[in-house]
């Protein structure tokens, strides 16, 4: 039997620990193994998705691994803005604002099909939003969901919504400024709907004034069903992909509307850091698969963006062509959307 | 002859041996706390182009709108302390004086919440209090007593009774223990030179536990202070720090306003504990 002394025992510790904190010892922690790759995903059925439908194919293809990171994307940007020269992931799950501040900080690589063969199958104007160094996987529309045994009769669009909500009928159930994308689902959306836009929210903060009383905030998605499914409100501004996930899981009760000036249109962004592992490539292409983005939207419910991707019939109704939502101008809405934020704190509060 | 007594001159690695044992503790506290708060604080004052910069402290100390999220950051703190204190004296002198066989009982249900989530025990509080919830159908349906339900659920008073439902065990369990260490022959003295039940424990029991309530104090405050997920969940209306400070990381991705407002939170609490020591010190003097 070998006996370690004591003096051995914390000298050993030491010398490791000293190893450990200066970087001299391999980083057994972080260690990137040339055939494992870390790719990112939202908690929930989202990493349930990314799983089956991306990973699997990935790993029965290459051999290789990939792990996932949950998360989400200020948090996924930040730590490749930390470390840009070894990102410790490899692909990104962006939403078109952060994806145009990385792309344009140049964190992030072209995308050409020469690289993504599948790129060929996504329309052109979707990696456009991106400059091209990214693509949209996905996209959930921004529109009115409703317990739909509270309301009979549902708003058909945002002025209808604010009106009503305005007068009392309902209490509404929105998303605070908490939550990354209500720059975009909310004051924008509703600006241009009641005929403001980018460079004037002013008809969004008067709306949002008259229906102060009748408001309740929500911080995160399933905040929103909380609110919904305890009475807390009656309807709200949500995700039609979301609505029907809750549907599919039992809630029933249900319901979402397309507003007629058209939902803003909530892509997903995926893009590769520079310097990540080049197995990133692969992965990303089994993204953009018809096959894989077909089943993604099966387990998600949420519009994918390869054109031969055919939706199931229980899908087709669900499913908003991106066509027909309305297209954020996301970079012009990044310069100001710090405005709208500060704007948002002093008047309305939360 | 002469004999010398002298001491055994002690070996220079014997000398630093107590030394080296708390080299592992200070280097943890150097490499992820000082050097992260180093990191933050500089952050803080570095402006987009790379120099030095106070604008941001600037902004939050004049400008009314901070000035405002600053006070209700405190104020909520102190809220929560100050109701914590008022209902978990009692508790804890009861613990203490009356429970006799049923303390561990008492202890248990003390500590309960505490092995729940906090997000589940948020939630539990939104279904109480939903608009249709719990309560309000009792006050409407079965009471007949209101006409229409009353909007608890998403207002401030909800979020500091959910603050003080998990943190008044903090207070309790701190009082406890200095009511515990009281010698009680300093209260039969106060009886016996003529004092009443109320006058011996307002001017001996009292003063003497006021350690506990200062540790208790300062244990909510703190944990008010940087409490986070409460005020998302229920917080209606409250605008606090450490949401700001969220929404600067996730919303605006203005690093350094947060990394200000973090530093005012720190603030704020140091001041908190200094006044705190400062009270045990007195006391102890």
């Amino acid at each position: 039997m070998t006996i370690m002394k004591r003096r051995t025992f914390l000298g050993a510790g030491a010398a490791l620990g000293a190893g450990l904190m200066t970087g001299t010892l391999p980083r057994f922690a972080s260690a990137k193994a040339g055939n494992e790759i870390t790719v990112t995903a939202f908690g929930g059925v989202w990493e349930t998705a990314v799983r089956q439908c991306f990973c699997d194919p990935f790993e029965a293809k290459t051999k290789a691994k990939a792990n996932i990171a949950l998360g989400g994307p200020p948090q996924w940007l930040a730590q490749v803005q930390a470390s840009p020269n070894d990102p410790p992931i490899d692909m990104l799950i962006m939403t078109p604002d952060l994806a145009l501040i990385a792309a344009n900080a140049g964190l992030v690589d072209d995308f050409t099909v020469d690289k993504l063969p599948n790129l060929a199958k996504i329309p052109k104007e979707l990696t456009d939003s991106v400059k091209g160094k990214g693509t949209l996987l996905d996209y959930g529309v921004g529109g009115i969901t409703f317990n739909k045994s509270k309301v009979k009769n549902p708003p058909k669009s945002f002025a209808e919504f604010v009106d009503r909500v305005s007068k009392g009928e309902f209490v509404a159930s929105v998303p605070s400024i908490a939550y990354a994308v209500t720059p975009i689902m909310l004051i924008w959306a509703m600006a241009k709907a009641l005929g403001g836009g980018v460079n004037d929210v002013d008809p969004f903060f008067k709306a949002m004034a008259k229906m102060k009383k009748n408001l309740v905030f929500w911080g995160g998605p399933n905040d929103f069903f909380n609110h919904l499914s305890s009475g807390e409100a009656e309807l709200g501004i949500y995700f039609d992909g979301r609505t029907w996930n809750h549907f599919d899981s039992g809630a029933t009760w249900i319901d979402f509307i397309n507003p007629s000036e058209g939902g803003s249109l909530n892509g997903v962004a995926i893009q590769k850091p520079k310097n990540a592992n080049p197995l990133a490539w692969p992965y990303l292409n089994e993204m953009l698969d018809a096959k894989n983005q077909e089943k993604f939207a099966e387990i998600l419910s949420y519009g994918v963006t390869n054109v031969d991707v055919v939706y199931s019939e229980k899908l087709k109704p669900r499913i908003t062509p991106w066509q027909k939502t309305v297209f954020p101008p996301y970079e012009e809405i990044a310069k100001v959307r710090n405005d709208w934020v500060d704007r948002w704190n002093r008047e309305i509060g939360r | 002859m002469t004999i010398e007594f002298t001491a055994p001159k002690a070996k220079p690695a014997a000398l630093l041996r107590p030394w080296a044992l708390v080299v592992p503790a200070v280097l943890f506290l150097l490499v992820f706390f000082v050097v992260p708060l180093v990191e933050n604080g500089l952050r803080s004052v570095v402006n987009d182009a790379g120099g030095f910069t106070l604008s941001r402290y600037g902004q939050l100390l004049t400008d009314s709108f901070y000035l405002r999220v600053t006070a209700e950051t405190v104020l909520l703190s102190a809220g929560v302390t100050l109701i914590s204190i008022v209902i978990g004296y009692p508790v804890a002198y009861f613990l203490v004086r009356r429970s006799g066989r049923w303390a561990g009982l008492i202890i248990f249900l003390l500590i309960a919440p505490l092995l729940t989530s906090i997000i589940m025990r948020t939630f539990g509080w939104q279904v109480l209090f939903a608009r249709r919830g719990l309560v309000n159908n009792v006050l409407v349906d079965q009471l007949g007593l209101i006409d229409a339900p009353l909007r608890f659920s998403n207002s401030p008073e909800i979020a500091v009774a959910a603050l003080v439902h998990v943190l008044v065990p903090f207070m309790v369990l701190s009082i406890a223990t200095v009511l515990q260490s009281i010698d009680l022959r300093l209260e039969e003295s106060a009886k016996i030179l003529g004092a009443g039940r109320f006058r011996t424990f307002w001017e001996v029991t009292l003063p003497l536990s006021l350690d506990g309530v200062g540790t208790g104090a300062i244990l909510v405050f703190m944990i008010a202070n940087g409490s986070f997920v409460t005020l998302v969940l229920l917080g209606g209306g409250l605008q606090t720090l450490p949401l700001m400070i969220y929404q600067q990381f996730n919303t605006t991705r203005d690093f350094g306003m947060a990394s200000a407002m973090s530093t005012i939170l720190l603030v704020i609490a140091v001041v908190c504990l200094f006044l705190q020591l400062r009270l045990v010190r007195r006391r102890g003097s």
